[in-house]
């Protein structure tokens, strides 16, 4: 790794889906992602966010620019950069248990070691009960967050989430972004995390990037300088409340 | 549904089916011909609609006889080798031709090309080349079940959903465990689904195969032997058998399915 280099950097970052029509998804995008911070990325629907997780992913190579990881260039995934999708892809046909573990199965660490790693998630998210069931016994929000800790497991040094709680109901994503923030704290990692929820970027970010519509590229950027830990408080704070009404001019501008 | 719903609902279609077999046969008996022409020739005594009595003392004559235990036993050793040599090829080549894109590019015309030829149509063929032991017998079902479970198999790799394999890679997982831990267990429904219709489908093959150096015991011949006679009782116990067999296997195959699939959730 060299000194200084950025955990994530995208610069000058195009991409086109090929085709008859070829779609031009980014266009000309610089972000350069600081170590340890949490960083939203919030834009309209087909703004292009997922293509730009999927690049950072190592699932798609950008057509023109290059991105970083820690200086040198992404050239596939890789563990070192946590992932989890968009689409509920928890493994239907393993345990809870097992999906925790699949990441430090993949590294090769015996039965013992794995267990302890997943013994102490499972624990944290609050599915002990739940350790040998499969996923069809699980709500959405219990799968969404067993995706989540089944990348920690394996502790990336970066997180990418894309839209995580798009498609839970209010109640249960309130309940998920609580979790994720107590995680994050706990626990310090660089995150990217895509979402088109202006509050939900403002309850867990340090940083929120905007994108404009497509072609997408950085249009705002703001500091959210509210205090931690965030609890139900923040949420209708005066500070976050006065933000989120900024945030929502830039985004519909 | 339940299980015994199920059960229950299987066994009132047979008894039912059974029962206006027994009244059709009551009422035919003495209004249908006994005298058939057959080729060239009149037969005489031949019963169109046996009644369950005749059928019964058929049924006996053949079990205590030894010939239909024997035929059992014989055509379904048959099967299950040809099922058993026919499904671990076809689902490695699926696997491999699912898998790997360039093979799948090379073997898929020739998989098309030969999807539906028919067992008759490979029969004198196999007889030339494997001589009219148990060998052509075995193979040509093995031939059929083949084709159909690599397709099964092949349709089960590619349909894997893209987002579980790309959650493997990000979690680090290299192609081998991807292959195991993932493509496995989300083809094997489609897998299995392919070894229950081939499974049937032997059953139907064998049938044709046993015409080949024709001997007892074993079902094709008894079926064929009882065409020439002809003997209606010995026929429907021959079809009957056959489909209690088949009946059997998918029985067999669909709790070993059950068992092997409870993570899917099923809605009732």
């Amino acid at each position: 790794m060299k000194a200084n280099a950025a955990p994530l950097e995208a610069a000058d970052v195009s991409y086109a889906y090929p085709g008859v029509a070829p779609t031009q998804a980014l266009q000309g995008l610089n972000l350069r992602v600081k170590e340890n911070e949490f960083l939203a990325v919030l834009g309209p629907v087909g703004c292009g966010k997922t293509t730009l997780l999927r690049i950072f992913a190592g699932f798609l190579r950008p057509t023109t620019g290059s991105v970083r990881c820690a200086g040198s260039g992404i050239d596939g995934p890789g563990r070192e950069r946590g992932y989890v999708l968009q689409e509920q892809s928890i493994f239907p046909w393993m345990t809870v248990r097992e999906n925790v573990e699949f990441g430090l199965l993949a590294q090769g660490l015996a039965e013992p070691d794995r267990r302890r790693v997943s013994d102490e998630l499972i624990q944290l998210i609050g599915l002990s009960a739940f350790e040998a069931a499969h996923p069809k016994d699980l709500s959405a929000g219990m799968s969404k967050m067993v995706e989540v800790v089944r990348v920690l497991a394996t502790d990336p040094s970066i997180l990418l989430l894309d839209e995580p709680f798009g498609a839970l109901d209010a109640q249960t994503r309130t309940r998920m972004q609580d979790a994720l923030a107590r995680l994050w704290e706990r626990r310090k990692k660089t995150v990217v995390f895509v979402t088109h929820d202006v509050e939900e970027a403002l309850y867990l970010a340090d940083r929120i990037v905007v994108l404009s519509e497509r072609p997408g590229r950085v249009k705002a950027e703001f500091a959210v300088g509210l205090p931690r830990p965030r609890s139900l408080e923040t949420r209708f704070s005066g500070a976050l409340l006065a933000m989120k009404r900024q945030v929502w001019d830039a985004l519909v501008s | 549904m339940t299980g015994a719903v199920k059960i229950r609902r299987a066994v009132i279609g047979l008894v039912t089916v059974a029962a206006l077999y027994a009244f059709a046969s009551e009422i035919g008996r003495g209004r249908l011909p006994d005298r058939v022409w057959l080729g060239a020739h009149y037969v005489e005594n031949v019963q169109l609609l046996p009644t369950w009595r005749s059928l019964a003392e058929e049924g006996t004559f053949l079990i205590e006889s030894g010939i239909l235990p024997s035929s059992v036993a014989v055509s379904t050793r048959r099967v299950m080798l040809g099922l058993l040599l026919g499904s671990v090829a076809g689902i490695l080549l699926g696997l491999l031709t699912g898998w790997a894109a360039h093979v799948e590019s090379l073997a898929d015309p020739w998989v098309t090309f030969f999807r539906y030829t028919p067992a008759l149509a490979l029969l004198p063929l196999y007889v030339v080349w494997f001589g009219y032991g148990e060998a052509s017998k075995v193979l040509l079902i093995a031939t059929n079940v083949a084709m159909i479970t690599l397709l099964g198999a092949q349709h089960g790799v590619r349909g894997v959903p893209r987002v579980y394999l790309d959650a493997a890679s990000s979690l680090g997982a290299k192609r081998w465990l991807r292959f195991r831990k993932i493509v496995l267990p989300a083809a094997f429904p489609s897998i299995f689904a392919s070894v229950r219709i081939a499974a049937g489908l032997a059953w139907v093959t064998i049938v044709v195969a046993e015409l080949i150096d024709a001997r007892m015991p074993s079902l094709g011949y008894l079926l064929a032997l009882s065409g020439a006679y002809p003997r209606v009782p010995s026929m429907l116990i021959g079809i009957a058998t056959v489909g209690a067999l088949v009946l059997a296997f998918d029985l067999l195959a669909l709790l070993v399915h059950a068992r092997a699939t409870r993570w899917m959730g099923r809605a009732g």
